[in-house]
């Protein structure tokens, strides 16, 4: 077992990659991590996500702008791809949702929802890609087979965003308990409460508190 | 006498003076509506020339535009290039066509057509030209439009692929690039020929909202610079999402600038000057969709007062705009005060 000192130390390593966008860096550091007997999903929470944090800072702040976000991505998956088959989430308070995720169809812009994708990874989340230019009822049925907690429907154009409106209305006949998330350059607070939505992000960076807040809700239910 | 609408629209493209205001955009505006009173399909309307000419004109005779503009999806590029069209066919809702390919990794992967005006569909979009004239007579303007290259990158490629090349390998990126401003001069030139009165460029993949000022400025412009050089008919540069911080290297580019919701009209005006003539900023959706004819008539007066010179709708019309909003905005317009009087 190595110390708390350097164990903050690779965090800082995994974190800085991340922001820095150097996915050797990172893999370096993931390595080290589980080399070294560090907990791996300390460094993916304390590391990886506390990288990708700053980075949506630094988005919102308009130093980084989408080329340079998905690069911190790809470098925060080198860790994580790295990290999380050694997670052991025995006794930890995680949280264990299962999330079904696409672009409704007729729209094949598919970078907003990579990145809620990797934000619901990041959380532990079991997430299921539908990908891009997906048929509504394709989330209605995906829903019913894994019998997910969450819908993410994502649209990047105005014009294909009433097709998350028909999608909603689709799955919360089947299943009054499913919980909804919208996103997209066109999605505002209005529209997902106008859509019967239960949950919205106008961008990757906050769309996981949004699920993890959710996901609290379904427990108290 | 009295101007006709064509002369108004061609005149505040130029930066001349009008005794009315026209009421016109440069972008898609077919509706569904116009669809109706002709029975055409969405989904049909972008493989028929006569049925995109006769959309085009339903919204002219509909809602009193001064200008017609075809055609009304954005694939007509990447599909002269090899792409395969998906126009959704089996739906019932209006979906915009999307392309199913992104066959391209670097620039040899693009087959520059022998011949750009027969290519796919750019002769529908010429023939569409001819016919929307002969529909809308001399009075009334009919304008097209062309991508800008690094969209039709966006759309030919997988647009991860193209955004991370521009800073991990910028010179493939501007190879691509530089290719498929080729084929765009080209396109953009096919219609001129067919007779369209003004061409829109459209780089709305270059919004600050997914690139850096600085990749702008690097990565961008030159390109636009191609193409805007090469058109011989007065030319609007337009660029959707978050433009306030490139809207001065817009106007250097081009003397007309099209923006949208997102821009501070006041705040751009300031930056730009006097001269360049600056179109937009009503939200298609949330504005002219949405509202309601005495929303519409307030949100037209305040982008006039903040310094357009027509107000334009930020990008296509929703199809789905109700006549009557339509002509509240048509009305409205033409109620502005011009910025350059006759």
């Amino acid at each position: 077992m190595g110390s708390d000192e350097r164990k903050q130390e690779l965090f800082k390593e995994l974190k800085e990659g991340v922001i820095e966008y150097e996915e050797d860096r990172v893999t370096t550091a993931a390595q080290a991590v589980l080399a070294e007997g560090f907990d791996a999903y300390e460094g993916i929470m304390d590391g990886l996500a506390a990288g990708m944090e700053v980075v949506g800072e630094l988005f919102d702040s308009q130093e980084y702008f989408v080329p340079e976000v998905l690069m911190c991505a790809d470098a925060l998956y080198a860790g994580l791809d790295i990290l999380r088959p050694h997670v052991n989430m025995e006794g930890r308070e995680a949280v264990k949702g299962e999330v079904v995720i696409g672009v409704v169809e007729g729209d094949v812009h598919d970078i907003g929802k990579n990145l809620v994708k990797m934000m619901f990874e990041v959380a532990g989340f079991t997430v299921h890609d539908l990908g891009a230019d997906v048929p509504i009822d394709e989330f209605v049925e995906k829903q019913i087979s894994t019998n997910s907690d969450i819908v993410a429907l994502s649209a990047m154009m105005t014009t294909t965003m009433m097709g998350m409106k028909k999608a909603i209305v689709k799955l919360k006949e089947k299943n009054p308990n499913v919980m909804i998330m919208l996103g997209g350059a066109p999605v505002t607070g209005e529209i997902a409460d106008m859509f019967g939505a239960d949950g919205y992000s106008e961008n990757a960076s906050n769309a996981v508190s949004e699920a993890i807040k959710m996901v609290g809700a379904l427990r108290r239910m | 006498m009295a101007m006709t609408p064509k002369e108004r629209a061609l005149n505040i493209l130029a930066g001349k003076p009008v005794d009315v205001v026209p009421a016109f955009s440069g972008f898609g505006s077919v509706i569904v509506e116009g669809l109706k009173k002709h029975g055409l399909r969405f989904a049909h309307v972008h493989l028929d020339a006569g049925e995109m000419a006769a959309a085009a004109a339903a919204t002219v005779e509909l809602v009193g535009t001064a200008a017609a503009i075809v055609p009304f999806d954005m694939g007509v590029a990447a599909e002269a290039l090899g792409a395969r069209l998906n126009t959704y066919p089996h739906s019932e809702d209006i979906l915009y066509p999307t392309l199913k390919d992104k066959y391209v990794h670097v620039a040899d992967d693009i087959k520059m057509p022998e011949n750009i005006a027969t290519a796919g569909r750019v002769p529908l979009v010429c023939e569409a030209i001819r016919k929307t004239k002969e529909l809308v007579g001399p009075d009334v303007a009919v304008g097209s439009w062309v991508l800008g290259p690094f969209t039709l990158a966006g759309q030919s490629m997988d647009l991860n692929e193209i955004l991370k090349m521009t800073f991990k390998e910028p010179a493939k990126a501007e190879g691509i690039l530089e290719k498929l401003t080729q084929f765009l001069i080209g396109e953009a030139r096919a219609y001129v020929d067919a007779g369209a009165d003004f061409i829109s460029l459209r780089e709305m993949g270059a919004t600050s909202d997914v690139l850096s000022p600085r990749s702008f400025k690097k990565m961008i412009r030159k390109f636009s610079e191609e193409i805007l050089a090469s058109i011989d008919v007065p030319k609007v540069y337009h660029i959707c999402g978050d433009t306030n911080m490139i809207v001065q290297d817009m106007a250097e580019m081009n003397p007309v600038v099209s923006v949208d919701q997102k821009n501070d009209i006041k705040a751009s005006r300031e930056k730009i000057g006097d001269d360049v003539v600056l179109l937009g900023n009503l939200h298609p959706w949330d504005v002219l969709t949405q509202g309601e004819p005495d929303m519409i008539a307030a949100a037209v007066c305040d982008a006039a007062e903040a310094g357009v010179d027509a107000v334009w709708p930020g990008c296509d019309l929703w199809p789905d705009t109700n006549v009557e909003n339509l002509r509240a905005w048509v009305k409205a317009v033409e109620g502005t005060e011009p910025r350059r009087k006759a």
